[in-house]
């Protein structure tokens, strides 16, 4: 392989790898950790979709929101969600995140561009149809020292620097979104 | 408790409450233009929410006159024609059929006047809020409103709201008579069941305790009811909105009482008959944020015994500046929607209650729930004969069961009254 096409590949390895490890640290509720690795400046959004004709520029809306977040209202919800009385969250639901289909759109000096699909199988008590959440979601990530870095790479960390999450549902078919995606 | 969870008895829902009663469809803002449209549902049927072209607002039954193809199958947008994928006949916006293909040659014999859309019966508009009734005797909106107008008078003509968006849609495990219960005014469960949105600092002034305040259930008021929290202070409270905002309100709008009754409000909540609640309050989605006067009007969607599809919509003054509406609907959204801090508890805790009232167990024993909260001799709940407003006013409101009592009394009332069927 061109020395080129391997710098690719190992950036979307570290990519898959923050993908993975931040999906790993949200399946074991481990939301403090998660939120130290989005930046001071995050700006993350869940846009409502309605179903459109197909002329229309985009099903998703510009002014509404499952979640529209920064640091601060992220950390009051993942405060929110370890407490004691969260009920929506205690018991806990079991939730399973599958990453797949990682694309690069964009690579500047400290920032990458992707897009990835996400499936959510969430599942309560004793039931056994699960709720699935499918989405497309466009990260940024972003160079920083106390990001997170996969063993084998000598470079800096990546933080969350953007995200949009692109439902397939213009219903959520899940009780409350008590969960980030 | 068997009612939560029955088949027998959410088919008269349908068809002897969400269609025989006034049942609310959207907002005026959300269809500003000739042509715009949304689609809705009263009960479980499919309907079109449309400004047509002369300005008029309608609600068309969904549904092709031919073969009963939907007609419209966007849920929003403009258009001045409906037509029918299916054989391609098309409909005007106002539901007159205007074009049948090959007409002179298979339908000749069809007069196209008596063909335009199905229709609700009724549709009228209070304040902005558009409500339709499916069957063709109905009260007038107003006379049904009743007392209610009274309190919908202090938000909706005190302030021309919009509504931002579009609506956050979810699925909810629990019965549309679950949610509707509790925003009739279940103001007992908040210190628990809200505790851990309270905890991080994002409840309102009055949840915080920051500010003294007494809670006033409205019960006997035509069938709906309402919770008002006010806060004794000579300050302009007004749900949180801040000054300059509140300089933008409709102030001649309303007589004195309501006037005062408005500047004192912290947290209002309430619910019209069946099943359109609403919540306003004054919060913030980061205790270091400012505090924002934010509503959300909810429609809990009957999908099923025991099953719902919850509807939300944030409304923010529309003479307020472009930011300050912006942050009306985040706080809106991170308080009371699919993913708000306060809604995700509720619907936590719901989760399960549809199992029980659905148990053979709750058959066999005939088990009810409770509602004898506020009775007996030291209740602290009391009338307050004072209050200016409709209805049966009951300081101390959050310990009494009245205003959920109220709404199980009309419910009964309204499925056990003979309709159309
Ligand atoms: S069903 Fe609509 S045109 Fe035939
Ligand atoms: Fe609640």
């Amino acid at each position: 392989m061109q020395d080129e096409q391997v710098q690719q590949a190992t950036l979307r390895l570290e990519c898959e790898e923050f993908l993975y490890h931040t999906a790993e640290l949200l399946d074991d509720r481990r939301l403090s950790e998660w939120h130290d690795l989005v930046t001071d400046d995050i700006e993350y959004r869940i846009p409502i979709r309605t179903t459109r004709e197909r002329s229309k520029p985009t099903e998703f809306s510009k002014s509404a929101f499952h979640m529209k977040e920064d640091w601060g209202t992220l950390k009051v919800r993942t405060n929110r969600m370890a407490s004691d009385f969260a009920w929506s969250e205690d018991p806990p639901s079991r939730t399973r995140r599958q990453v797949a289909n990682v694309r690069i759109t964009d690579v500047s000096d400290d920032e990458i561009d992707l897009k990835n699909n996400l499936v959510v199988v969430r599942s309560r008590k004793a039931e056994t149809d699960p709720d699935i959440l499918s989405m497309e979601r466009h990260d940024t990530l972003r160079r920083d020292e106390d990001g997170y870095a996969p063993d084998w790479t000598e470079r800096k960390g990546l933080k969350l620097a953007r995200r949009t999450v692109l439902l397939d549902h213009t219903v959520i078919p899940t009780d409350s979104l008590s969960i980030i995606l | 408790m068997k009612i939560l969870n029955d088949e027998d008895i959410y088919q008269r829902e349908l068809n002897r409450i969400f269609a025989q009663t006034w049942v609310y469809v959207g907002h005026e803002s959300e269809v500003p233009e000739p042509g715009d449209y949304r689609q809705r549902t009263i009960g479980e049927d499919p309907f079109v929410f449309v400004r047509d072209e002369n300005g008029t607002l309608r609600v068309l039954f969904n549904s092709c006159r031919h073969r009963g193809a939907n007609v419209c199958r966007a849920e929003k947008g403009n258009t001045t024609h409906f037509r029918c994928p299916y054989h391609g006949w098309t409909y005007q916006n106002t539901g007159d059929l205007v074009g049948v293909p090959q007409k002179g040659d298979g339908f000749d014999h069809l007069d196209a006047d008596e063909y335009g859309l199905r229709e609700a019966a009724n549709v009228d508009t209070y304040n902005g809020l558009v409500f339709a009734c499916i069957a063709p005797d109905a009260p007038q909106l107003e006379e049904y409103l009743g007392g209610a107008t009274w309190y919908l008078d202090m938000y909706f003509d005190l302030i021309d709201m919009e509504v931002i968006g579009d609506p956050q849609r979810w699925v909810v495990d629990a019965d549309w008579k679950t949610p509707t219960e509790n925003f009739y005014g279940d103001n007992y469960h908040v210190p628990m069941g809200h505790k851990s949105a309270i905890d991080v600092g994002i409840g309102s002034e009055t949840a915080t305790g920051e500010e003294e305040s007494e809670l006033y259930g409205i019960a006997d008021c035509d069938g709906h009811a309402f919770s008002i929290y006010q806060i004794d202070s000579e300050k302009p409270m007004f749900w949180g909105h801040p000054e300059d905002v509140v300089e933008t309100f409709n102030h001649d709008a309303l007589d004195d009482d309501q006037h005062e009754v408005a500047r004192r409000s912290g947290v209002t909540l309430g619910t019209i008959f069946p099943n359109l609640s609403f919540i306003f309050l004054g919060g913030r989605d980061d205790p270091n944020k400012d505090p924002v006067g934010t509503f959300c009007l909810r429609q809990w969607q009957p999908r099923g015994p025991g099953k719902m599809e919850a509807w939300n919509w944030i409304l923010a003054p529309k003479d307020a500046p472009a930011e300050y509406k912006e942050r009306v609907y985040e706080v809106g959204m991170s308080t009371f929607s699919a993913a708000g801090n306060f809604e995700a508890d509720d619907i936590g805790i719901w989760d399960g209650i549809d199992d029980a009232a659905g148990s053979v167990f709750v058959e066999q024993t005939e088990a009810t729930t409770l509602f004898t909260m506020g009775r007996g001799e030291n209740a602290a709940a009391t009338i307050d004969d004072d209050w200016a407003g409709p209805g049966t006013a009951y300081a101390d409101g959050g310990l009494t069961d009245e205003n959920q009592l109220d709404f199980y009394r009309t419910w009964y009332e309204t499925i056990t009254t003979e309709g159309a069927e």
